[in-house]
């Protein structure tokens, strides 16, 4: 699904020179859920953004869904990331003066998908995080937790392949943290692809590999769940060796 | 998707409304003051009679004394032009040539018409006294009746051609044709009356308010010395030895004071008049008159006309200058507010950026909102034009006594001082420029950040 090779990114000032990612090398298969761990500063982020098309790459070669998006023009980054991208936040980022609705809706819009599909698949996902009845709040009216079911619900409306999820629990509390984080399972076991940085190692351990970054490279990764092909064509995990590194 | 970035404008607009407020009325007050500049010029510039411009030529000569010491020079604008009207002599001979198709030798008088009834006042009206092409080489229109002849001029006829106004104030309205009129003692008989007509700026004789009415009272030139009738307009010696004096003098000394027009509709008829008047000039030279030693004798289209009596006049055209820099002004600051404005709300750029919208489509759902703040600013400044206008007009108006109820009068001061179809759809034209110009480069700028740079900040 993801393959980066040798993935460079480098942020310069007039002053300093910051290389966020050097030889960044990552291989994330199709179903897969990998959670991102590192301290501050270390790069998550940039990976993150990189991997979602957000930033350019300075060097290296990156293959998403079998393409190689490394030299991808503006709008083809924007149409991949309309289409096959799903991001969740720290701080949820829903537009504080649209209701969850039309927030949810924001996405489809630049897909010049018909009224009557994007309704569909708006109602779909807000029934699927619980927020249907929620559906004309502003966010301001809802929990931190609505309000980042919202934004996944908002994610997973376009049906994407990869939903790339940066802290998304980091604003709530142990509950809805939980909460958060098995909405998050129950999409990866229908076949999407999830990477989510998160600094809570119990959370990581949720995941199939925690990829674990120091200076722009990785460090580690850590097995917790082993990826298998469940019977019926879904995915599911099995309990692999935790913390052996491969 | 037109309509949802249309709803994302005014969200966003809804969002700062004292932003929005401010940049409204920043574009509103520049379009208002270049509207009214605008709307002042475009009335006083327009062509009172386009579809004859290539036909109808104002007609100088310039019998000028030498200014040798340059004295005349020093105190007039443009010394090189010739006097712009002719002397009573020069009018007569000029009218003897058969080379325009029309001519009109005219000037301003004054009568007055007895009370027709006791009790009644006697009505001074402005008086053009003409020959008889003037009202077909104008393009006069007339609502009862007709013009003179050539032969009423020569007799002269006591026939004259009422406006409607007069007819109005004098008749009643009706069809006055036939009827009769006692002007300072004489008897004439009305045989027209000219339609609404009201030639702007009033070309053909520029020396009495070039955007007052045309007169009230038309009478044949005979009556110029059969009446020994005074010029109401301008007269100026233009000779050392030139003096107004008395009536005899004025028709044979060099005061100009007598308008003077051809219809010359072919080069060849251009080209022959002015070898006409050159050879004019140099016999009458021979005659002691025309000292200067060269032909300085023009025929003058009326865009020529109007620019030689500067009838837009420059300060009409600093005012414009001065409106559309503050306009420019105006832009700057919109453009300011409008960049502070995307700035701050460029986490959710950046979010849409995340979410799948392109540059284009970043920045086409600015530009909406820009084009929105364009036209609403338009929209406020079409207002504040409106009330400029209708504050200039009043202070404007002057009270003519005698003329207050006249509707062609209050329609002139209106025409000069209103906003036309023309106009209205110039102000949006400005406005939506105004618009654009102030965001097309924030609108640009958010296009272009990277999506990620304020997703954590969001």
């Amino acid at each position: 699904m993801i393959e980066m090779h040798d993935v460079g990114k480098v942020f310069r000032t007039d002053v300093v020179e910051t290389h966020a990612l050097r030889h960044f090398n990552l291989k994330v298969e199709p179903g897969e859920f990998v959670a991102i761990t590192g301290h501050s500063g270390s790069g998550k982020t940039t990976f993150l953004n990189v991997a979602g098309l957000l930033e350019e790459l300075d060097s290296g070669r990156y293959v998403f869904d079998g393409q190689d998006v490394s030299q991808l023009t503006d709008n083809q980054r924007s149409r991949i990331r309309n289409e096959k991208i799903g991001f969740i936040f720290q701080g949820f980022n829903l537009i504080p003066d649209l209701d969850i609705y039309d927030n949810v809706e924001a996405p489809l819009h630049y897909r010049r998908m018909p009224a009557p599909e994007r309704k569909r698949r708006i109602l779909s996902s807000l029934e699927r995080v619980g927020l249907a009845s929620r559906m004309k709040h502003i966010p301001a009216q809802l929990s931190g937790g609505q309000q980042q079911r919202a934004a996944i619900a908002r994610a997973i409306a376009g049906e994407p392949r990869v939903i790339l999820a940066d802290e998304p629990t980091g604003n709530l509390d142990t509950t809805m943290s939980n909460q958060i984080m098995e909405l998050l399972l129950q999409i990866n076991a229908s076949g999407t692809t999830i990477l989510m940085v998160t600094h809570n190692p119990e959370l990581a351990t949720q995941a199939h590999r925690q990829v674990h970054i120091v200076d722009g490279k990785i460090d580690q990764i850590h097995h917790f769940n082993a990826l298998k092909v469940v019977p019926g064509g879904g995915r599911g995990t099995e309990a692999a060796s935790a913390g052996a590194p491969i | 998707m037109f309509m949802h970035d249309l709803r994302l404008a005014f969200l966003s607009l809804r969002r700062n409304p004292i932003l929005t407020a401010l940049m409204v009325i920043a574009i509103a007050a520049g379009i208002a003051a270049s509207m009214i500049t605008i709307t002042t010029y475009h009335a006083r510039s327009g062509h009172p009679i386009w579809w004859k411009a290539d036909k109808l030529y104002a007609v100088t000569l310039d019998p000028r004394d030498p200014d040798a010491n340059g004295a005349f020079a020093s105190l007039q604008r443009h010394p090189e032009y010739p006097p712009l009207q002719v002397t009573y002599q020069d009018a007569k001979a000029l009218y003897r040539s058969d080379i325009p198709t029309r001519a009109v030798m005219m000037f301003r008088a004054s009568r007055v018409v007895a009370p027709r009834k006791p009790g009644e006042k006697p009505v001074a009206l402005d008086t053009r006294v003409t020959t008889a092409d003037f009202f077909a080489m104008f393009d006069v229109p007339f609502i009862y009746g007709t013009g003179w002849s050539r032969a009423d001029d020569e007799a002269p006829s006591p026939v004259v051609v009422l406006s409607r106004y007069a007819n109005q104030k004098l008749f009643a309205g009706v069809n006055s044709v036939g009827q009769t009129l006692t002007l300072n003692d004489k008897d004439f008989r009305v045989i027209g009356v000219i339609d609404a007509w009201n030639p702007t700026p009033r070309f053909y004789d520029l020396n009495n308010g070039s955007f007052d009415l045309p007169e009230n009272l038309y009478m044949p030139f005979g009556w110029t010395t059969a009446l020994k009738l005074p010029n109401n307009g301008n007269t100026n010696c233009v000779r050392a030895n030139a003096q107004v004096g008395g009536f005899e003098a004025l028709l044979t000394s060099d005061c100009v004071w007598m308008q003077y027009w051809a219809e010359l509709p072919t080069a060849t008829q251009r080209q022959k008049y002015q070898a006409f008047l050159d050879n004019y000039t140099n016999e009458q030279r021979r005659h002691g008159r025309f000292p200067r030693p060269v032909n300085n004798n023009r025929i003058v289209d009326v865009d020529t006309w109007l620019e030689m009596y500067e009838v837009v006049g420059d300060e009409t055209r600093i005012q414009v200058a001065v409106a559309l820099m503050f306009l420019l002004v105006c832009v700057l600051n919109t453009f300011g507010l409008m960049l502070a404005k995307f700035l701050k709300a460029a986490p959710i750029s950046g979010l849409r950026r995340a979410l799948g919208a392109s540059r284009i489509d970043i920045m086409r759902q600015h530009l909406i909102e820009v084009v929105i703040v364009g036209l609403l600013g338009g929209a406020l400044g079409l207002v504040l034009a409106k009330l400029g206008l209708d504050a200039m007009r009043a202070l404007a108006t002057r009270p003519i006594p005698g003329q207050d109820d006249n509707p062609a009068r209050v329609a002139l001061q209106q025409s000069l001082s209103s906003m036309d179809t023309q106009m209205f759809f110039v102000a949006l034209a400005l406005a939506l420029l105004t618009g654009i110009l102030a965001g097309l480069y924030p609108a640009w700028r958010i296009g272009r950040l990277s999506p990620s740079t304020f997703l954590k900040t969001q």
